[in-house]
């Protein structure tokens, strides 16, 4: 990668920031509201920041190719490792060994940790996807198998077929 | 990294090498000590220390010679850093927004009853007022530089805990390089690196990101507290603000290679202060030997110094692994 572009990165990225988790958490749960607010930031910055990667890298194919590479590129300015699974015109699965919910305190418990990695998720793929793929429609799938104290979590993105 | 580690198991090999044999060489000496024997190998000894000192003082004239050059650099461009990157109007304006941080988030902090809110909170107090007593001694210096009078009006914002870090920080400049330690502390209290992912727990977060995450916070209690919402646009109006003017202290400062250069300071001045020591026990014990010992040696005494003997072995194998390393680091500098 060109330096400039990864300034521009590195700028856009800076930004658009994600909210802390293992501060956020704590908060809404104690607080009993709030979900949909972070939904909605979590939504907002992953939108904002893949647009703008699309604008910086001139990324303009709808395909899953291009969800693997601005993922790719997201995890990667985040300081997450990543393992590609497959990769084919309708799906991409990849396994990650950490993720910001491993960082949430140890008092939290794991069915709140569950509820917020769905909702993270959930948020941060529809993004991924509405930028990316629209007007073709994506599934994301996640095991949260990291929050049940496995090595790995696998996350699967799949095109949905238009019958 | 790797080529440091391989010289690095090297060197010990070798001086793991030379230790055995310098300690061979010196018990079979002792075997068969006699009144003369004892003269020469302590006549040897001293020799040997004095050619030892010649190595360390040449280095440590290197090593000098390096840190007045890395200094005299610094100190050429930190009169431009006090008088322009450091203007009145920039440093008035960092310490007005750090100020108002300061307060909003003092009681934002006095009324969270969530302690990893409270701790965010906390954390941008003590940031904030970090950089606020760094910006009042370089405001200080400045003003010094330029001959005017501190009235004194960013101290009266100290609290007596703040006032002992201020002057703590301020009699720590005593050469004109040194604002540079200042000021680099500053970036490094308020510059955040991107990635949020990987040992985020064990990481010491900047204030720029402390801010977005109160940013976050407030965002998500606006819909319960109406007023975390004028809180947090005045939060972003600051933050952009304190990113534009420190921004701007940053990109010179990278510019000038400031970073690049302290560490290389540090290492420099550690190396020299470290192996002063190593040169005086070089000093002083060929002194020991020529004015203390060698006078009193007799046949009489032979038994009692021929004790000192594996002392001085020990003493000779420690000053040439020090001096071994001291040439590796000199190198590396």
């Amino acid at each position: 990668m060109k330096k400039p572009t990864e300034k521009r990165i590195r700028a856009l990225f800076a930004e658009h920031s994600i909210p802390p988790m293992e501060v956020i958490i704590p908060i809404l749960e104690k607080a009993g509201h709030g979900e949909q607010e972070l939904t909605t930031q979590i939504y907002d910055t992953y939108s904002s920041l893949i647009k703008g990667l699309k604008e910086i890298l001139g990324l303009k194919d709808k395909n899953m190719k291009t969800v693997a590479k601005v993922w790719e590129i997201v995890l990667g300015f985040e300081g997450a490792k990543f393992e590609p699974i497959e990769l084919t015109e309708s799906r991409f699965s990849f396994s990650i060994p950490d993720c910001p919910m491993l960082h949430v305190g140890k008092d939290v418990s794991l069915n709140v940790k569950g509820k917020f990695c769905d909702l993270i998720c959930t948020a941060g793929s529809r993004a991924l996807m509405d930028t990316v793929l629209s007007p073709h429609k994506g599934n994301c799938t996640w095991n949260k198998a990291l929050i049940r104290g496995a090595g790995k979590c696998t996350v699967v993105f799949e095109l949905v077929k238009v019958t | 990294m790797s080529f440091l580690k391989n010289s690095s198991l090297l060197i010990s090999i070798l001086l793991v090498a030379v230790g055995l044999a310098f300690i061979l060489i010196w018990l079979n000496m002792t075997k068969s000590t006699n009144h003369a024997d004892l003269k020469t190998v302590l006549t040897t000894t001293t020799a040997t220390f004095g050619t030892l000192l010649g190595i360390i003082t040449a280095g440590l004239m290197f090593t000098q010679g390096k840190f007045s050059e890395l200094a005299s650099e610094l100190a050429e461009k930190s009169p431009d850093y006090l008088a322009n990157v450091l203007s009145l109007e920039r440093i008035q304006s960092i310490e007005t927004d750090l100020l108002a941080l300061r307060k909003v988030f003092s009681q934002l902090a006095a009324s969270a009853t969530i302690v990893e809110e409270r701790n965010v909170y906390e954390r941008i107090v003590t940031k904030a007022s970090s950089i606020f007593v760094d910006f009042a001694v370089l405001l200080n210096l400045k003003l010094t530089q330029e001959g005017l009078v501190d009235a004194g009006l960013l101290v009266s914002e100290m609290d007596s805990s703040l006032y002992k870090v201020y002057q703590k920080r301020r009699q720590s400049i005593n050469k004109e390089w040194q604002i540079f330690n200042i000021i680099k502390q500053i970036i490094d209290t308020w510059e955040a690196p991107t990635a949020f992912f990987s040992e985020k727990s064990n990481r010491v977060t900047p204030l720029q990101v402390d801010l977005k995450s109160s940013i976050a916070i407030l965002k998500l209690k606006e819909s319960v507290d109406k007023s975390s919402k004028s809180i947090r646009s005045e939060v972003a109006k600051t933050l952009g603000g304190l990113n534009d003017e420190i921004g701007e202290i940053s990109k010179r400062l990278h510019e000038d290679r400031i970073p690049q250069l302290l560490p290389q300071m540090k290492q420099a001045s550690t190396i020299r202060g470290k192996y002063f020591y190593l040169a005086l026990a070089f000093i002083a014990t060929p002194l020991l030997i020529n004015l203390l010992i060698l006078p009193q040696i007799s046949e009489t005494t032979v038994s009692f110094f021929q004790q000192i003997i594996p002392i001085l072995s020990l003493l000779s194998v420690l000053g040439v692994i020090f001096l071994l390393l001291y040439i590796h680091k000199i190198l590396n500098v």
